[in-house]
């Protein structure tokens, strides 16, 4: 019997970084993001990436999610490497297995809180009933079952970014990937959000990704890690019993 | 399914409005002005569609109606000789010079001497029964309803053409002409106006014929001879062709419609696509966010797409509307005007060809609906 803070993987890593490089190039200047950085992810986590504006960790987690290629290393995400996918079958992948929340809410005037977490799921190949059901689902889980049929200019920015999340979580993702989704909110409205998304992790067994430089959320992550220059510093387990450093990987 | 393109479309319609307007003027002036044009070209053959002869026989080269020569009377015997043949009448056609009662000063008219007898083929269609055989009558004339001011006449009245009297004994509609103003008279009439001694015989003679079908096969028939003089036959579908061509083309008409047509069309197509890139710029946040959920760019492109036909069929709507009750105006004040089918669906054709060609501007901006600048 593994314990209970499983600190070693129980099985193959939901999200595997090996040596991943990544340089943008801007008229002379060459910028180096990301310097071989390796990185695993459990399933069922909720992991911080925290660190300085700057430092990559946007970057890092476009690389992890498939949105951006690497220039060197390598990906595996659910088994895959990504680096093998074309466009359509990234496309392909995010649709199956990948829900997203941004700093920006990205929801569409037009729509109800309710068609906006029914939208996708119609691309999935859903019946009709089904991605009602769990447009309706997720929408309770999030705790918008009263406001569902409001549009984003009826909603204040906290209830905004919980229909993004459960925009997400409606597709029933093994990943979940969340850039900055508290920058844009007060203090009680980002505490919501994190507490939303590490129940996703717990309840769901969904991989947590999240991105942040508000040291606020730390507390709430199975897992920090901190980065700098494109590199992880440290990677932490603030509820671990023993709460101490695993060591740096790469 | 969420109706995204729709919902989107109802919700932010300020912001579709230029598009739906353009496409909405560009329709209406497309549509105006193409019933402008077969309306007046028309105008041009009315003396062919007005009628109900199935072969025409004129001089050889004649381009349009009013450029006919005059060819040997003789011809009408040996056409009448075709078993084909039902009825054979002459035509003359006569510019002329009138003089009415009113300070108008000269007015060039286009003589049209006819067979006034009730069975006559010429302007069958045209020339209410009445009016036709107030014709018989000598140096009676009918004009349209139009050009009685252009005249100086009124009804009853007297005026001269080529310095004959003619007394002006009813008043028609639809007889416009392209250039001049037509004047109907009987055969008598026409040649006692025809001050040219070298004019002996008819201009065109016009032949209906038992079985209608078989105009092309008689006319290329009834050609072939040559024993009385330079004489060539058409169809009447030929014939109305031709002259409508030569308007159309020979005159340069035709070259400024499709000029006009086509900057029409290019205005419109650049408003509507920057209003529909815009449209997609505004979006493109969202587009980019349902991209990184895996929506493919495919469908993300039928959006676009879906939106530009709303905004060409809604344009199409109010062009439609507006483009009836113009027409409307248009007939009340005997501006001539003709819609046919064809001319219509190639109006809707244009219209929604250019929706088309500005959703598929737009849907290029989509690229910039790239997930990773989400990740900043
Ligand atoms: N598309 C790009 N082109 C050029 N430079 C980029 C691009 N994306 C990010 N960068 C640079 O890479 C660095 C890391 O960016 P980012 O990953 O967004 O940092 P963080 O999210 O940690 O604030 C920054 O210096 C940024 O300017
Ligand atoms: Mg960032």
């Amino acid at each position: 019997m593994l314990t209970a803070t499983s600190a070693t993987p129980t099985s193959a890593p939901a999200l595997l970084a090996e040596g991943v490089s990544k340089a943008f190039v801007s008229g002379q200047q060459r910028t180096q993001v990301l310097d071989g950085l390796s990185l695993s992810l459990n399933a069922g986590e909720l992991t911080l990436i925290s660190g300085p504006s700057g430092c990559g960790k946007s970057t890092l987690l476009a690389i992890l999610s498939g949105l951006q290629k690497v220039d060197s290393g390598r990906v595996h995400a659910l088994g895959s490497e990504l680096g093998l996918l074309d466009l359509r079958a990234l496309e392909r992948f995010r649709l199956q297995h990948t829900g997203f929340v941004f700093q920006g809410f990205n929801l569409f005037p037009a729509l109800s809180a309710f068609e906006q977490v029914e939208l996708p799921l119609n691309h999935m190949g859903l019946s009709r009933v089904e991605a009602r059901r769990r447009a309706q689902e997720s929408l309770e889980e999030v705790g918008l079952a009263h406001r569902m049929r409001l549009r984003p200019s009826e909603l204040s920015g906290g209830e905004k970014q919980r229909v993004a999340i459960a925009r997400a979580l409606a597709k029933e993702p093994e990943l979940l990937f969340a850039d900055e989704p508290t920058s844009a909110l007060d203090a009680a409205n980002g505490q919501m959000i994190i507490d939303i998304l590490h129940r996703i992790a717990r309840a769901h067994g969904t991989t947590v990704l999240c991105v942040s430089h508000d040291p606020r959320l730390v507390v709430h992550a199975d897992r920090v890690l901190a980065m700098e220059d494109g590199r992880i510093l440290s990677d932490r387990r603030p509820h671990a019993p023993d709460a101490s450093d695993h060591g740096t990987p790469s | 399914m969420v109706a995204l393109a729709r919902k989107t479309l109802i919700y932010e319609w300020r912001r579709f409005l230029p598009a739906m307007l353009a496409v909405g003027f560009a329709g209406l002036l497309q549509l105006l002005q193409i019933a402008l044009v077969l309306g007046i070209f028309g105008s041009t053959s009315l003396y062919i569609t007005g009628s109900s002869a199935d072969v025409w026989i004129g001089y050889p080269g004649t381009q349009s109606v009013g450029s006919g020569r005059t060819i040997d009377a003789d011809v009408e015997s040996h056409v009448l000789m075709d078993p084909a043949v039902q009825r054979v009448e002459p035509y003359i056609w006569v510019d002329g010079d009138w003089r009415g009662p009113a300070e108008t000063g000269g007015v060039s008219v286009f003589v049209s001497g006819i067979d006034p007898s009730a069975d006559g083929l010429m302007f069958s269609k045209a020339l209410p029964a009445d009016l036709r055989a107030r014709l018989a009558e000598p140096d009676a004339v009918v004009v349209d309803r139009s050009v009685l001011d252009q005249l100086g006449v009124e009804l009853g009245q007297t005026a001269t053409i080529n310095g004959h009297p003619v007394r002006v004994v009813g008043i028609s509609s639809g007889l416009r002409a392209l250039g001049g103003v037509n004047v109907l008279c009987s055969l008598d009439t026409a040649r006692r106006l025809d001050d040219d001694p070298a004019d002996a015989g008819p201009t065109y003679l016009v032949a209906r014929l038992r079985d209608p079908s078989q105009a092309e096969a008689v006319a290329a028939r009834l050609r072939g001879d040559t024993a009385f003089g330079p004489y060539t036959t058409w169809s009447a579908k030929d014939f109305a062709k031709i002259s409508v061509r030569y308007w159309l083309f020979d005159t340069g008409a035709g070259a400024g419609v499709l000029f006009l047509a086509g900057i029409v069309f290019l205005v419109g197509a650049v408003i509507t696509s920057q209003t529909l890139i815009a449209a997609v710029n505004g979006s493109v946040r969202e587009y980019a966010t349902l991209n990184a959920l895996g929506v493919g760019v495919g469908a993300l492109r039928k959006v676009v797409l879906e939106q530009a036909f709303w905004v060409g069929a809604l344009g199409l709507l109010g062009a439609g509307a507006l483009g009836v009750v113009l027409m409307l105006l248009a007939r009340s004040q005997d501006v001539p005007v003709v819609l046919n089918v064809p001319a219509a669906l190639a109006c809707i054709l244009l219209v929604m060809g250019l929706a088309a060609v500005s959703g598929l501007a737009a849907m290029r901006s989509l690229r910039r609906a790239d997930p990773a600048t989400l990740l900043r």
